[in-house]
């Protein structure tokens, strides 16, 4: 019976608290294109009476890495986990998150979350027009918009192919483009990128890429 | 004495063995059952399209070189520039794209799906439930 009851304890004791306090384990970022790559600190301290040993970080993407200085936190020892997130050439919104795994026995591995918001000054929509072949070789128009608080100038845009030209009109300037693109035959697949040049950032201005197909 | 305690052992482990099949039968078929998410196509419906599909995989570079399934482009946001103008190329309006990742918790295919519809306007794009998991590469 005694045995039971030690078996019994082993499998459904009450759960104890986790002996890593995380100050915060969701943060979250607006960021640019330009901007790379964020890190994000996670700090925790070890509030128990024993070490405890990170066993593991285990990130949800390749695209984002976890690093610690350490593996072992004495009792009242602080430390931080740094998260990196590299953009590569991502927009929109992105939740990212790293299971951090310790050797407390009854505590559940914690998640931390990095929401980011990687938005571009310049919305090109669409930025790819097609025709089918045989179809009208009719222009087709892309709307170029930005924000009210970011002025972004269209210097420029050029078609890599001759047989589909593309032509700038300004709406609005700083704000609003229209590109008109046109084939000037659908009789056979044919294609084209078209190079839109900003003035954003003065320093490393931006340029788009329109994509134009005939299939 | 030890009989004694083998047999509360034995009954112990019967006891807990119970729940277990019993969950590990509600999983597989909670599995199979599992409701899709926005975009997602099984691979059950992707095997009745036959070859008439324009597989993208959305994994980095060295992963894809490392084996993907027959036909499929690369497309991954890491390369995302790059990599649309190929893609742009080889691509059937007439075709379903479906995009996969490794499966489990990636969500590398949700994003380039979301980006083939949202900038590129490609309708169509499907997301393959279970990625590579549920359609493995041989």
């Amino acid at each position: 019976m005694r045995l039971l009851c030690l078996l019994s304890l082993l499998c459904f004791g009450p759960l104890a608290e986790a002996e890593l306090k995380w100050e915060k384990t969701v943060q979250q970022f607006q960021r640019v294109p330009d901007d790379k790559a964020i890190e994000a600190r996670y700090t925790f301290r070890n509030t128990g009476p024993t070490p405890v040993t990170i066993k593991s970080l285990r990130s949800s993407c390749g695209c984002t890495t976890a690093k610690l200085d350490k593996k072992l936190y004495a009792p009242g020892e602080q430390g931080e986990v740094v998260l990196r997130f590299t953009f590569g050439d991502r927009k929109g919104s992105y939740l990212k998150g790293v299971t951090v795994t310790t050797d407390e026995k009854t505590a559940e591995p914690v998640v931390l979350k990095l929401f980011v918001e990687i938005h571009d000054p310049l919305t090109i929509a669409p930025a790819l027009v097609f025709w089918r072949k045989g179809e009208a070789a009719a222009p087709k128009t892309v709307q170029l918009s930005t924000e009210a608080a970011q002025r972004v100038r269209i210097k420029s845009v050029t078609s890599s192919n001759p047989g589909i030209t593309a032509t700038l009109q300004t709406m609005q300037p700083g704000m609003q483009y229209a590109v008109s693109i046109t084939p000037s035959s659908t009789a056979q697949k044919d294609a084209a990128e078209i190079t839109v040049q900003t003035d954003f950032p003065p320093d490393a201005p931006h340029t788009y890429t329109i994509h134009a197909r005939i299939k | 004495m030890i009989a004694r305690a083998l047999r509360q052992t034995a009954l112990l482990l019967a006891l807990a063995l119970l729940p277990a099949i019993v969950s590990g039968v509600v999983q597989l078929r909670w599995d199979d059952a599992e409701p899709l998410a926005a975009g997602e196509v099984r691979a059950a419906t992707v095997r009745e399209w036959g070859a008439k599909v324009q597989w993208v995989d959305a994994r980095p570079r060295d992963k894809f070189a490392a084996g993907h399934i027959d036909g499929a482009l690369l497309l991954n946001e890491d390369e995302w520039s790059k990599l649309v103008p190929a893609f742009l190329d080889a691509w059937d309006p007439d075709l379903p794209v479906v995009v996969y990742c490794e499966g489990g918790s990636c969500e590398a295919s949700h994003a380039v799906a979301r980006r083939l519809r949202e900038e590129l306007k490609i309708g169509n794009v499907h997301v393959l439930k279970g990625g590579l998991t549920a359609w493995p590469v041989k």
